[in-house]
């Protein structure tokens, strides 16, 4: 199961004695093996980009840094590199890193938890619109087309004003703001899988539609879906910047990157690292999943251990 | 068509009026004291109940309800708290500034990501085009707020080339207008190439080629043509996007827009001016929308907007890509 299957061509080197006009510097240079070379680069520099972020913000604990909330008014807007602040320090003298580092706990865990609720939604809507059709159909597309029109970070905003700017309530605002994603591209996979002959085969098997769906379809839409998931995760983390930066992100217990950055930008002009080196983690971490996303898809051979039993699960039972 | 489009704009209509419902009972229900953020600080009672009761704000919601659906028929969204002017007024003031940052934002980006989709479609899968598709993602994952900080504060504090906010000049219209462009450039460009990717492999190219049809007529009236719809589409919705306001560009450059101005009504609370905007701005991104749709038989003349009104809708639920403007 395990053995790898290289794409046709690599795995027959031309024989010898029958020499074949298309040399290994051709087969080497083909779309196909260059598409994957290039997935593969994605995948090496998206997973580099992501964990540069990610480890050192599950760290900021245990990191030998001076506390977020720490005031020295003494050293006030100290340069990056300083010493004891490697990234300078802020308008009261707080430790800039720290601060990114213990801002962006926050911010993941809104992301993370936003895409699990979005993906789950939207997959179990998408699906059953998809599968079902008819009236179920019709309220979720119709839900999906409303939300389209309407002016969605207005909405945003105006729910967390009503809600407060707490974790659950922004969680959940991103949610709302990127299931439709989810749920159109299962709502149009499973519409091509519901045709096929095994869902077909299921029926006459006798299994309710329900089972049919669950142990069968959903299995073999998920590898799709949850790629789109992991790409909204870049989504999601720009969006709870973009409301902290408005005002209506979460300040506990740390400010997220998006206040770090409005917060800093008064002083844009004499302490210019306060909002750039913010601004570069987000970057980095945004194109690390992007870079991510793009690789798993574009890369024509299926994924080997772990990710592809992640990935492409087969059901159980047949 | 003339049932095709009336049955649209009942739809729109439709939409509208739930739209500015939901927001006027989402505002009733927020916390918050539109009277205490007008009174200033220290009110008395007194002042407050005489606040509440100016702003007709003493009534219980179904009447607060009933007065607005009243205006809304006569063109009366009330009174702004804070400008003390008719709501409806402060808006269309406003709305000039954003319909021309949209604009000149959406000229720039389908000036730029056309071409750039084409081209990186024809050369996929090379060293340049790996080059070009990083760049995009690069683009397409800064924050616009950052983006926009940055470019402000190299073009208009380091190197004063460009006014650093409002709009004083035209030049002002040029540094919020390429904070928006680097994120669309890059979602469209995506976009065009995946689009020309598919249709360049499609057989009728080949048959095409086959029959001598030059490399640029293939591109451009073969390929392209057929990507037009979803391409227009992708850019259409994005327009309709932004005239929701730019919210974040135009708060960061201080842009005299929609935008800025529902942040600022948010702040105070100012139902009217909440509602007047929404209302506003919804009504042109319905119409937008509406627009697209029926261009979509004067680029394909396979689509035939009444009859086949439910296929025709799959492409425009299935254009955003990150949506959020």
């Amino acid at each position: 199961m395990t053995t790898t299957l290289t794409p046709g061509p690599a795995t027959a080197p031309a024989p010898a004695e029958r020499p074949s006009a298309v040399t290994p510097a051709d087969l080497k240079n083909a779309g196909a093996r260059r598409r994957e070379r290039s997935a593969r680069v994605k995948l090496r520099v998206g997973g580099v980009c992501t964990l540069l972020v990610v480890l050192p913000v599950l760290l900021a604990s245990v990191l030998p840094l001076p506390g977020p909330d720490e005031q020295d008014l003494a050293e006030r807007r100290l340069p990056p590199l300083s010493a004891g602040h490697l990234f300078g320090t802020d308008q009261l003298g707080r430790d800039l890193l720290s601060r990114i580092l213990h801002g962006g706990q926050t911010s993941l865990m809104i992301g993370l938890l936003a895409i699990v609720v979005s993906g789950l939604i939207g997959i179990a809507l998408g699906a059953a619109a998809g599968f079902f059709g008819g009236w179920v159909d019709a309220v979720v597309s119709r839900l999906l087309e409303a939300q389209l029109s309407l002016p969605l970070l207005l909405m945003l905003l105006l729910v967390v004003a009503l809600f407060g700017p707490s974790i659950p309530v922004i969680t959940a605002v991103i949610a709302i703001a990127q299931w439709p994603e989810v749920a159109r591209l299962t709502r149009s996979l499973v519409l091509v899988e519901r045709g096929k002959p095994y869902v077909a085969a299921a029926t006459v098997l006798g299994l309710r539609r329900v089972s049919v769906l669950t142990r069968h379809v959903v299995p073999n839409v998920l590898p799709q879906a949850t790629l789109v998931v992991l790409l909204l995760l870049a989504q999601a983390v720009l969006l709870e910047s973009a409301l902290s930066y408005l005002g209506a992100g979460p300040e506990r217990p740390f400010a997220t990157w998006g206040r770090i950055i409005s917060d800093g930008q008064d002083y844009i002009t004499t302490s210019w690292w306060l909002v750039t080196l913010p601004g570069l983690f987000i970057v980095l971490l945004v194109v690390g999943v992007n870079l991510l996303g793009d690789g798993l898809r574009d890369r024509t051979r299926r994924p080997r251990g772990l990710v592809r039993r992640v990935l492409s699960r087969k059901p159980q039972e047949a | 068509m003339a049932t095709y489009i009336a049955k649209r704009v009942g739809q729109s209509v439709l939409t509208l009026f739930l739209t500015i419902t939901t927001v006027f009972v989402l505002l009733r229900l927020a916390p918050g004291d539109p009277a205490a953020a007008y009174a200033g600080p220290n009110p008395t009672t007194e002042d407050l109940e005489r606040i509440r009761a100016q702003f007709g704000l003493d009534d219980s919601i179904l009447v607060q309800y009933g007065t607005f659906l009243k205006g809304l028929v006569t063109g009366d969204l009330g009174t702004s708290f804070s400008f003390q002017a008719p709501a409806l007024d402060v808006v269309l003031e406003r709305l000039p500034y954003t319909i021309t940052l949209a604009v000149s934002a959406i000229v720039v980006t389908a000036l730029v990501a056309i071409p750039l989709g084409v081209w990186m479609a024809r050369r996929a899968d090379t060293a340049k085009e790996f080059g070009a598709n990083l760049l995009t993602i690069t683009g397409q994952s800064m924050p616009d707020f950052w983006s926009g900080i940055m470019l402000l504060t190299v073009f208009a504090v380091v190197v004063p080339v460009f006014p650093a906010s409002g709009f004083t000049s035209w030049g002002g219209l040029v540094l919020p207008t390429l904070t928006i462009a680097i994120l669309q450039i890059a979602l469209i460009s995506r976009m065009v190439r995946r689009e020309m990717s598919t249709n360049m492999a499609a057989p009728y190219l080949t048959v095409a080629r086959s029959r001598g049809v030059g490399e640029r007529a293939l591109t451009w009236r073969y390929a392209m043509t057929n990507s037009a719809i979803p391409v227009l589409t992708a850019l259409g919705t994005r327009f309709a996007a932004m005239l929701n306001g730019v919210v974040v560009v135009e708060v960061v450059f201080a842009w005299p827009g929609v935008g800025s101005l529902v942040v600022r009504a948010l702040e105070t609370r100012d139902y009217p001016l909440i509602q007047a905007t929404v209302l506003v701005t919804a009504a042109l991104t319905v119409l937008v929308q509406l627009l697209i749709d029926l261009a979509y038989p004067l680029l394909d003349p396979r689509v035939r907007l009444a009859k086949t009104a439910k296929q025709k809708t799959a492409p425009a639920v299935a254009a955003p890509e990150g949506a959020l403007a």
